[in-house]
């Protein structure tokens, strides 16, 4: 069975008397442990698709399944719960909280779930470890380069075990170099963790190095390129 | 160790420290002011109830046109003298409702060789009838008054400096035995010295005193239980021409028409104070709700509800109340003792809270101060809680 499922799913905005496709009945399927990119031009609806899989946008039509589970038909707080247990975000800006240190912002995922646990912190030590950052749990976001940022923001999105990660451009303001190390750290977590992961970039070149290439166009998705 | 939603909120506090600061100054400001006009009416009015309570007494007869001096006395410790003739106890006495009655003389001490004392008022009362001195009598020392003993209450001991028992004054030509001191009652009788009709009438046969033979001054009567004593007043009135009467309700009345006047003023200043209060909170949260739109988006994004947003906000909208309330109250109870004091009403009268009134107004003052506070936070908290996650990210 797919992990992911979405079923002629579309996603319309009205302004005055305009209508606006931001999706257009895109269909897909993705398995467990699945690395996929997702590329297109600006407005191409790359973004639009990773919200609502990630249940931050709702859809005006179609199914989404996750685990078998119809996500659109979850309630606020169903809702929420299945972005805090089974999704983990990235997003294409620094997303830390500014007033928390490195390791307060990879607990806050916890803050919000239904279970707390005492051990949040050593998990949260050892996903900053597991990211490359162990020795800066105490930093604040103010004070780690942009690359650290973005590390701590990969330890946030595992903190509690998500099946899936969405990852918004992640890299798009770092440089050559981090933006490498960051995909790798990405591919690393794919594979070792099995954790289904859909990642959107402009970079044809990161693109090509997920499992699947999905290519959008004007809400459409217009072509799916398997890795050689 | 957990991060919770109070570490959060405090965290959130201390970014903006100035207008934080600026927020519970506001806050305190307001409770401040509500602490004290609060303070201010119970202190008279509950000095006024307990005065009335504590004499024990329903109803006090005057002699005619001396309400105002009586109350001038029980309430504000001016020495003042006012007489009647004694045969009025009878009257009164064979009214109808009427259960006990009993009476005081006051007479002033004066300053000359036949008194070493101070001018202090002089109260004599009966031992046989009396219901007012007795219960504190047998608590200070525990036996009635014998001829040439007096006991000095509790302000008129401070005054004339009185440490030990045994001491000898002479009132009038008459040497007298101060034996001890009576607790505190804050009405008049704490400025006298006490001692029997007996002791009074020596004072009498000396010929110093203003007080001739078969004088009172005051009738205090205890009404049969249920019948109303505003009621028996104008019976007492309309049956004994010679008397005015004072009843629990009318007590104070002069100093609690005046407070009323001063409490339209405070409530009027109140009202607006929480107003304005409920503004600026609402103004300041509608901005920290602006620029956090993103990071209320990110939350969301990451599992929080709308009610994790609400709690995260109430948490913050509730420390700044709580703090801004605890400077309010400390604030208006400081005002309360130094600024009441300047008031010519306060002076006059021995107002003052219990601790338990203080504590009262103090929970009042922070529940009032954390609830504008929360008031104030409710329209851009509701608003904020609404935004979709994407939009929120979005739009920032």
């Amino acid at each position: 069975m797919a992990q992911l499922e979405l079923n002629e799913v579309s996603k319309i905005y009205r302004v005055g008397d305009n209508v606006i496709p931001a999706l257009d009945r895109v269909s897909l399927s993705i398995a467990k442990g699945d690395f996929i990119s997702v590329v297109g031009h600006s407005g191409s609806g790359k973004t639009t698709l990773v919200s609502i899989v990630g249940g931050i946008l709702r859809p005006s039509s179609g199914q989404i399944l996750f685990d078998g589970e119809d996500i659109c038909a979850l309630g606020d707080v169903e809702l929420s719960s299945y972005r805090n247990e089974r999704i983990g975000f990235m997003f294409q800006f620094a997303s830390l909280l500014p007033m928390l240190t490195a390791r307060e912002n990879v607990m806050l995922a916890a803050l919000f779930g239904q279970e707390r646990s005492r051990e949040e912190q050593q998990r949260a030590d050892h996903l900053l470890d597991l990211v490359g950052i162990g020795d800066r749990v105490e930093a604040y976001p103010g004070e780690l380069s942009g690359g650290q940022q973005r590390r701590v923001a990969i330890a946030r999105a595992l903190m509690n075990n998500p099946g899936l990660i969405l990852a918004d451009e992640p890299t798009g303001d770092l440089d050559e170099e981090t933006e490498a190390e960051i995909m790798k750290l990405l591919g690393r977590i794919n594979r070792e963790q099995k954790v289904t992961m859909i990642l959107i970039t402009h970079n044809a070149a990161l693109a090509r190095t997920a499992d699947r290439m999905l290519r959008m166009k004007n809400g459409r998705l217009v072509g799916v390129t398997e890795r050689e | 160790m957990q991060i919770t939603f109070l570490a959060l909120a405090l965290k959130n506090l201390k970014r903006k420290a100035f207008r934080t600061t600026v927020l519970v100054f506001a806050i305190g400001l307001f409770v401040a002011l509500l602490v004290f006009a609060v303070s201010f009416t119970i202190s008279i009015t509950s000095t006024i109830d307990r005065v009335s309570k504590r004499l024990g007494a329903d109803i006090i007869a005057v002699p005619v046109g001396a309400r105002t001096e009586a109350q001038e006395y029980l309430l504000e410790s001016r020495n003042t003298s006012f007489y009647m003739p004694a045969a009025l106890l009878d009257e009164v006495q064979r009214i109808k409702g009427v259960r006990a009655v009993t009476h005081q003389t006051y007479v002033t001490s004066i300053d000359g060789l036949c008194c070493d004392v101070i001018p202090t008022m002089i109260v004599a009362y009966d031992p046989a009838t009396d219901f007012i001195i007795k219960p504190w009598l047998n608590r200070a020392i525990g036996r009635q008054l014998g001829p040439g003993e007096a006991i000095a209450g509790s302000g008129t001991a401070e005054n004339l400096g009185l440490g030990l028992l045994g001491i000898e004054a002479t009132l009038f030509n008459n040497r007298f035995t101060i034996v001890g001191e009576l607790e505190a009652t804050g009405t008049g009788l704490d400025n006298a010295l006490f001692m029997t009709e007996e002791s009074l009438q020596e004072i009498i046969a000396s010929g110093l005193s203003p007080l001739s033979k078969d004088q009172i001054s005051v009738i205090f009567i205890r009404l049969d239980d249920g019948l109303d004593p505003d009621y028996m007043g104008r019976v007492i009135e309309g049956q004994v021409y010679q008397v005015d009467v004072v009843t629990r309700s009318s007590m104070g009345v002069r100093w609690l028409t005046t407070l009323a006047d001063i409490n339209k003023i405070f409530l009027v200043t109140v009202s607006l104070s929480s107003l304005l209060t409920i503004f600026l909170v609402w103004s300041i949260f509608t901005a920290i709700a602006n620029e956090r739109v993103r990071e209320i988006g990110i939350m969301r994004a990451i599992g929080a509800r709308q009610s994790h947003v609400v709690k995260l906000f109430f948490f913050e909208a509730g420390m700044l109340g709580a703090g801004g309330s605890l400077l309010g109250v400390l604030g208006g109870t400081y005002l309360s003792a130094q600024l009441a004091a300047s008031f010519a009403l306060m002076n006059s009268i021995s107002a003052g809270l219990e601790l338990g009134q203080q504590l009262a107004i103090g929970l009042l003052g922070l529940l009032v101060g954390g609830g504008v506070c929360l008031a104030g936070a409710l329209l851009p908290v509701n608003r904020i809680k609404r935004v979709e996650p994407l939009l929120a990210i979005k739009d920032a």
